[in-house]
């Protein structure tokens, strides 16, 4: 049995998307917080796009029709001890 | 060829409707926060009739979505303890009352004291605490370390620990109500902006929106960071005024923080949740009145210092996603729940901090309010005439930086 893994931070798979569609969660915002997809150390990099075409296509939408959630900083994860360091004299 | 996938009809959330708005329904609740939400369920519950719950966007995106999530009802005055104390125990069962797991965790809720003076003002709130019933326990800086391995010890002087307080998962609290909601006949309209709110002879008539017009009679205002600006379209001029707060959320860990904990010292609130990552937010020295939602490096900054004062382990851990919210705050930092003055049919359930916490009572409250007329007491404290009267609430448990002087 195959499955296509289409968030690797949170091993959300396109039969999984495919599930919270059918069951109503066809927007991205609540698609996301549903299965987590999107919201590991990548925050949807990976996934977002592949993401994004599978609902436009299940839900009969061209794609620019199916605006992504808003990107979030920080670009790249970031230690806290980086952000907490004291500036330099 | 590969076959056509079938497309569903489009759904933003389960519950939510994209059907035309009636004509008319029985009650308006402006905004589908968990407030609204909360509020939708009640009433239908009563058999209240058509009741309708409209947001400009999805549901659960403002403050809903956004908040620290946490639980707890060990606060420091009657009022609050009476009506989150009530919000508590609906949490404790609410996954099988709205069949749908919010998750809630009763990994207890620790206020940390990180001194000798905060130490003994908490010990005076646990008296009041245990006369109210609640299960709460003072503890020592031992108790405290053992419960909290990987907090700094010069942090710790004590704190109070309620033992059936904890988290929940905000979004799931959303949906839960909204489908029991939906259940109940309630129709939920994402993406339908309120324009305007009719008032003829000093009653509510209409509500205007980007979608259609409606007739209703009853409208309630539970639009979070825009309610000041819902209340003004009905001529009501609220007292409160919005403030930016940040969160950030890491990458996940193994498990080293068991209860929510809050610290007046760092004025931060923070948890690990259930999948591990370490959640919280801190508030800034002298909070500006704002209505952006953009995220600030000062906030980012800010978090990352604070939360590797109290958790030093932090320091390697890596932020992972950062965003802000917004909060509307009353001179007492209580909510505005009740009648809107010289407004017949128009009701206030806005001004919340704590919000998260407070909806499942609060609903009930103003269901009760709006379904038999009548005025609960545990709800009676909470209404708007407070700022006119004088009688605020005296509150002094509350993690909540106060604002500049003159700004609120």
């Amino acid at each position: 049995m195959t499955k296509t893994i289409l968030c690797l931070c949170r091993d959300v798979t396109a039969e999984d998307v495919e599930r919270a569609v059918a069951e109503g969660y066809g927007d991205l915002e609540t698609l996301k917080r549903f299965t987590g997809a999107c919201t590991g150390p990548c925050q949807g990099k990976t996934c977002l796009e592949s993401i994004r075409r599978l609902v436009a296509d299940l839900t009969g939408r061209a794609l620019e029709d199916v605006p992504a959630p808003p990107r979030r900083p920080p670009v790249r994860p970031v230690r806290l001890g980086t952000f907490a360091a004291e500036d330099e004299p | 060829m590969r076959p056509r996938r079938r497309a569903a009809a489009l759904s933003v959330l389960p519950g939510t409707v994209s059907a035309d708005l009636a004509a008319t329904y029985e009650a308006v609740i402006i905004g589908a926060g968990l407030q609204g939400l909360a509020l939708s369920y009640e009433l239908a519950r009563r058999g209240y009739g058509r009741v309708a719950v409209l947001d400009s966007a999805y549901p659960g995106a403002g403050a809903s979505g956004r908040n620290g999530e946490m639980i707890r009802s060990a606060f420091a005055s009657r009022e609050w303890i009476g009506l989150f104390d009530d919000s508590l125990r609906r949490w404790q069962t609410l996954s099988q009352e709205l069949d749908f797991n919010v998750l809630f965790t009763r990994a207890g809720y620790l206020v940390l004291a990180s001194t000798k003076e905060a130490q003994r003002a908490f010990s005076r709130n646990v008296e009041v605490q245990r006369s109210f019933g609640l299960h709460v326990e003072l503890l020592d800086a031992h108790d405290v370390g053992r419960l909290c391995p990987a907090m700094a010890p010069e942090m710790i002087a004590g704190g109070i620990l309620q033992l059936d307080a904890g988290f929940a998962h905000h979004d799931a609290a959303v949906w839960a109500y909204a489908r029991a909601a939906a259940r109940h006949g309630v129709e939920i309209h994402p993406y339908t902006t309120v324009t305007g709110i009719g008032v003829q002879r000093d009653a509510i008539s209409s509500v205007s929106t980007s979608r259609g017009e409606i007739s209703t009679k009853v409208v309630v205002d539970a639009a979070g960071g825009q309610a000041r600006e819902v209340a003004l379209m009905a001529g009501v001029d609220i007292p409160v005024e919005t403030f930016r707060l940040e969160a950030m959320v890491t990458e996940p860990l193994g498990p080293f923080l068991r209860p929510a904990v809050s610290s007046p010292a760092i004025m931060g609130y923070c948890h690990q949740t259930t999948r591990g990552e370490f959640v919280g937010g801190t508030e800034p020295d002298a909070p500006r009145p704002s209505s952006s939602i953009t995220t600030t490096f000062a906030g980012a900054r800010d978090m990352a210092t604070k939360f590797v004062r109290l958790f030093p382990r932090l320091a390697g851990v890596r932020l992972m996603r950062h965003w802000s919210g917004l909060v509307t705050q009353t001179a007492d930092i209580a909510p505005i729940l009740g009648r809107a003055p010289h407004r017949e049919g128009f009701y206030l359930d806005c001004g919340w901090v704590y919000g998260f916490v407070g909806a499942p009572a609060a609903a009930s409250l103003m269901a009760d309010l709006i379904s038999t007329g009548s005025t609960p007491a545990a709800l009676a404290p909470f209404g708007i005439e407070r700022f006119a009267s004088g009688a605020l609430i005296r509150e002094t448990s509350l993690v909540v930086a106060p604002a500049a002087a003159g700004e609120r």
